[in-house]
């Protein structure tokens, strides 16, 4: 009873300005809102050994000010026209975002482009930010239970530095980082033709082609980084490793594997495969695990999907005086059956479901659309694939998926952190 | 063309329109609104009651929040795992759930399975079991969540406010203890359901792209037969009425930080003040442009944010200022608080802040009216609280209307910083001194909110320097664990040295005092090759001693005791 729908293409018109700002509009008038997008190439994967953390804490940098912008200022500006906004860091990029009632889409441009040309590197702001990235590290990583175990899983699949390291980084690495590297940093990675700009949501495009030439066209260009190698052996780096977690209250467990760049085929197969095995309330492991033994506190799983060799996960918290290789067997004999008899019609179903569900949703909002063009962009060199990733998804066979999960999945290959509470084991 | 140093000039502005919902009552007394629109294929609905956790018997704290947890958890017709299939088959979202005020059942999905989605959301009103093996697992996980919820310092400021301002009124229980828990029954859920469950208490919201008549046809197929049930009545609450400030400390030893709030009986959400209240609020502390934030992170660096907030219930609300700050300047923070909460009743506030907090609040309107979940929450809310019916119509109008005169005035007649109630999660001891100006009145309690002697955080200052001196064997609480600890201690005047041994090695204890019958000190240790400072706070009566100690490791203090030897 599978139903079909067809979902009218998303408006994508892209250009270059002569300082080689690649630039995306997405135009969709149901609502006065309009979001921007801005998509810097370079993410902690960029990052010197000596350096690890540096693009996160250059992130922060952006928001002290640039030559017609106070400290703070970009924020203010923003919150006073009713605006809502922020900036984020991975492995493979950094990206830049605010959405807006549509008429103030000038001042968006205006505090982009002021900070993309001039940004205020000083001493004090560098000193600033650095407390406060460390304060941010200790919130969200040395303070929390199972607070790391992201960043060593990391490190156990991956073996290139590029990939394997963590993008919060190393505080000594921090500590040594002087205003001459954030400026060197400045000059190479943000870099007009080093960056994208996405404008989706209500506006007019030649007035906005006007606003952009006007904001960036001046904007200097620079030569760009040297090409990054992010190759990988096939096999994880590292296969077991017991980390004792002063704050986890419960043993945990997390299992990850090695598998193929985003948006190959494999990569999809695999996306799939990962909401079958641990995505709601109906998944395979959910069932068997949460519901059936009744044997975990929680149970999650992602992909982690980049430009070069990617990464899923599988973790659990069991419960208290369960056995963790047990529930570990239980993982692992799904995931066998995945790879032995595929996926059922009924489950194929359901993601063909949840595929059109998550593609309608994504349209509503303006900056999702603007952040999803924004790496296909960056990525791929093609936003127009926002209107192709569904199809794409859509013709994945439950027999592909079934071959991919016993080529990726269904073997040794893999990495196992057990996660100890310190003082109690 | 020359680079612009100033913010451009807004574009003109674009007009921004919600049409009218459709609204229709059914022979049951059922409330049916719809708000057809035909953007993306997409379909929201919200089943909601018109009572909720404060409904709750009695005798039966926490019993709407299992029923409406179990209602998804098997039904006449499938197990708990086969709806949780039949949803996620339509690639569909479908759940139950309560507050103070509301039940609400809200499903979204594609609206090319509208009709499955609604069969779905029939099933699990009109038919839940409440199998034993589920409320076995939900009663056990819920008893582990609420352990979890005690080493939460927000969740122990909430429940002191919420007790000192609502009193005997169910507003003033936010969470069911694990007694509670453990007790519900079957028959409770079933009974519960069956009265909760009425029709002429509800009302039914579908937003996004639908065929009124034909889902109407679908209501009377599914709702016809739904019988009225009793109203259940709704009193004016009779709330304590303060007369002057109170501090209410909840004590964790050895905190980093004080959590605190400032709170006041505010406003139930139909009260004619609503927008200037809106206005005033973010003016005071709704944002991080607002002037507790600016005063306390940005102009002095006590915290990662302070703010204040209005919550709004059905019948009553209150208001609150709020901040985590480091333990030494707590006092200091409230001394700023009351500066603010002062200033915006004592001071006109300058046309500019206005603005921009008027600017801020009609702009971020249509944010929220973006997605269909957004949409579908405002139309709720006022179906909900029963606003006007051009209310979302005439938001933006009403928050421009609000002069400066307005916001003083509302800031004068609902902030009332001589009689608020003062909540601080943090270090009694430590925390006590700075504050004990604010209030003649004041209690402790512990994180169990088990009452607490106050004068064994009161220290007279000239109390004689206690001699602590000696070998000390004490207990560290680590997780529940108890871990040997053997302290010795060499003192000359009020300045103290020793050692520390633990299990994990020794430790060197430098920069220690004494006062009183306090004393600090920090000691090095070494952990797998890292070098650890601890920080540790006690007090000595005789030849007990008591306190805690703080590692960067570990978030909350660990506490121990023991005596000389």
């Amino acid at each position: 009873m599978s139903e079909t729908l067809k979902l009218p293409p998303l408006e994508v018109a892209e250009y270059t300005l002569d300082n080689g700002l690649r630039v995306v509009l997405n135009r969709d008038m149901a609502v006065p809102v309009v979001s921007i997008a801005v998509y810097y190439d370079v993410g902690s994967r960029n990052e010197r050994e000596d350096r690890t953390g540096f693009a996160h804490l250059f992130e922060h940098m952006m928001f002290q000010g640039s030559d017609n912008i106070p400290k703070a200022g970009h924020f203010q500006h923003i919150m006073k026209a009713g605006g809502t906004m922020n900036g984020t860091t991975s492995s493979e990029r950094t990206n830049y975002y605010e959405t807006l009632p549509a008429n103030q889409l000038p001042l968006g441009l205006w505090l982009e482009s002021d900070r993309m040309r001039s940004l205020a590197v000083t001493q004090e702001n560098l000193d600033n930010q650095r407390e406060a990235v460390k304060e941010e590290k200790r919130l969200r990583y040395d303070n929390q239970p199972y607070g790391q175990i992201f960043d060593l899983i990391n490190e156990m699949v991956y073996k290139n530095f590029a990939n394997a390291h963590s993008t919060i980084g190393s505080m000594d690495h921090l500590d040594a980082a002087s205003v001459e590297d954030v400026q060197e940093f400045f000059r190479v990675f943000y870099a007009p033709n080093n960056a994208v700009l996405v404008i989706s949501g209500a506006f007019d495009p030649d007035e906005a082609k006007g606003l952009v030439e006007t904001y960036f066209g001046d904007v200097p260009s620079q030569p760009l980084p040297t090409p990054l190698d992010v190759s990988e052996p096939t096999e994880v780096a590292n296969n077991y490793r017991e980390w004792e977690d002063k704050l986890a209250p419960f043993p945990a467990f997390l299992l990850g594997w090695k598998i193929p760049q985003r948006r190959t085929p494999e990569s999809h197969a695999l996306y799939l495969a990962g909401k079958l095995l641990y995505d709601g309330d109906s998944s395979r492991l959910y069932q068997k695990l949460v519901k059936g033994e009744e044997s975990v506190i929680q149970l999650f799983g992602f992909t982690d999907e980049r430009r070069g060799p990617s990464s899923i996960f599988v973790g659990a918290i069991p419960k208290p005086e369960k056995d963790l290789s047990k529930i570990r067997e239980t993982i692992m004999h799904e995931i066998h059956d995945l790879a032995t008899h595929g996926p059922t019609p009924d489950e194929m179903q359901k993601l063909h479901n949840q595929l059109y569900n998550d593609s309608v949703r994504m349209r509503q909002s303006s900056m999702s659309r603007a952040q999803q063009i924004a790496e296909f962009a960056l990525y791929d060199g093609d936003p127009a694939l926002i209107n192709k990733e569904l199809e794409e998804l859509l013709a994945i066979t439950p027999d592909s998926i079934r071959k991919t999960v016993a080529e990726y999945l269904d073997t040794e290959n893999r990495a196992l952190l057990d996660i100890v509470p310190a003082g109690k084991g | 063309m020359p680079i612009q140093t100033t913010a451009p000039a807004p574009l003109s502005p674009v007009p921004f329109q919600i049409p009218a919902a459709f609204e229709t009552t059914l022979p049951n007394g059922l409330r049916v609104v719809i708000f057809d629109e035909d953007r993306l294929p997409l379909v929201s609905y919200r089943l909601a009651f018109f009572s909720g956790d404060a409904h709750d018997p009695k005798e039966h704290n926490g019993l709407t929040a299992a029923m409406v947890s179990m209602m998804t958890e098997g039904t006449e017709d499938y197990s708990s795992r086969e709806l949780a299939e039949k949803i996620e088959r339509l690639g569909a979202g479908l759940n139950v759930s309560a507050s103070d005020d509301f039940t609400i059942v809200s499903a979204s999905t594609l609206s090319m399975y509208s009709a499955d989605i609604l069969d779905l959301i029939a099933e699990v009103v009109f038919r839940p079991t409440f199998p034993e093996q589920e409320l076995d697992l939900y009663r056990r996980n819920t008893v582990e969540n609420l352990k979890y919820q005690r080493s939460q310092p927000n969740f122990l400021a909430n429940e002191q406010t919420s007790r000192l301002l609502y009193g005997s009124h169910p507003y003033a229980t936010i969470a069911p203890k694990a007694a509670d828990v453990e007790k519900l029954e079957r028959e409770d859920l079933v009974s519960l359901h069956r009265s909760r469950l009425i029709p002429n208490n509800a009302v039914l919201v579908v937003v996004g792209n639908v065929d009124r008549d034909e889902l109407l046809q679908k209501f009377e197929g599914h709702f016809a037969d739904w019988p009225r049930g009793e109203l259940p009545s709704v009193d004016e609450p009779n709330l304590p009425e303060r007369s002057a400030r109170t501090i209410t400390i909840v004590d964790r030893p050895g905190s980093a930080q004080s959590n605190i709030v400032l709170a006041n009986l505010g406003v139930k959400r139909t009260h004619p003040d609503y927008f200037p209240l809106l206005v005033m609020n973010q003016v005071l502390g709704a944002g991080a442009s607002s002037r507790v934030f600016m005063n306390l992170r940005e102009e002095k660096g006590y915290t990662y944010g302070a703010y204040t907030r209005m919550d709004m219930k059905r019948l009553a609300g209150d208001i609150e200022a709020t901040a985590e700050v480091r333990t030494s300047v707590t006092g200091d923070s409230l001394k700023e608080f009351f500066y603010e909460l002062n200033r915006i009743r004592d001071e006109r506030a300058p046309n500019e802040e206005l603005n921009d907090a008027k600017n801020y609040l009609t702009g971020v309107f249509p944010l929220r009216a973006e997605t269909q979940e957004g949409m579908t929450g405002l139309i709720l809310n006022q179906q909900l609280y029963g606003l006007p019916g051009d209310y979302l119509q005439s938001y933006r109008d009403n928050v421009a209307a609000v002069t400066a005169d307005d916001v003083q005035r509302v800031a004068c007649a609902h902030l009332h910083p001589e009689s608020l109630a003062i909540v601080i999660v943090g270090d009694a001891g430590d925390v006590l001194p700075q504050i004990r100006e604010y209030a003649s009145d004041v209690e402790i309690f512990d994180t169990e909110a088990q009452p607490k002697d106050v004068s064994d955080y009161e220290l007279s200052t000239d109390d004689a320097d206690a001699n602590i001196s000696g070998t000390w064997q004490l207990s560290l609480d680590f997780q529940g664990q108890p871990v040997a600890v053997t302290l010795t201690v060499v003192q000359d005047g009020t300045s103290i040295t020793g050692t520390l041994v633990t299990m994990l090695g020794e430790g060197e204890i430098k920069a220690g005092s004494v006062s009183g019958i306090k004393f600090s000190a920090t000691a090095v240790t070494d952990l797998q090759g890292q070098t650890l400072e601890l920080s540790i706070n006690g007090k000595v009566t005789g030849d007990s001693m008591s306190g805690s100690i703080t590692a960067p490791i570990v978030p909350d203090p660990l506490t121990f005791s023991g005596s000389r030897s």
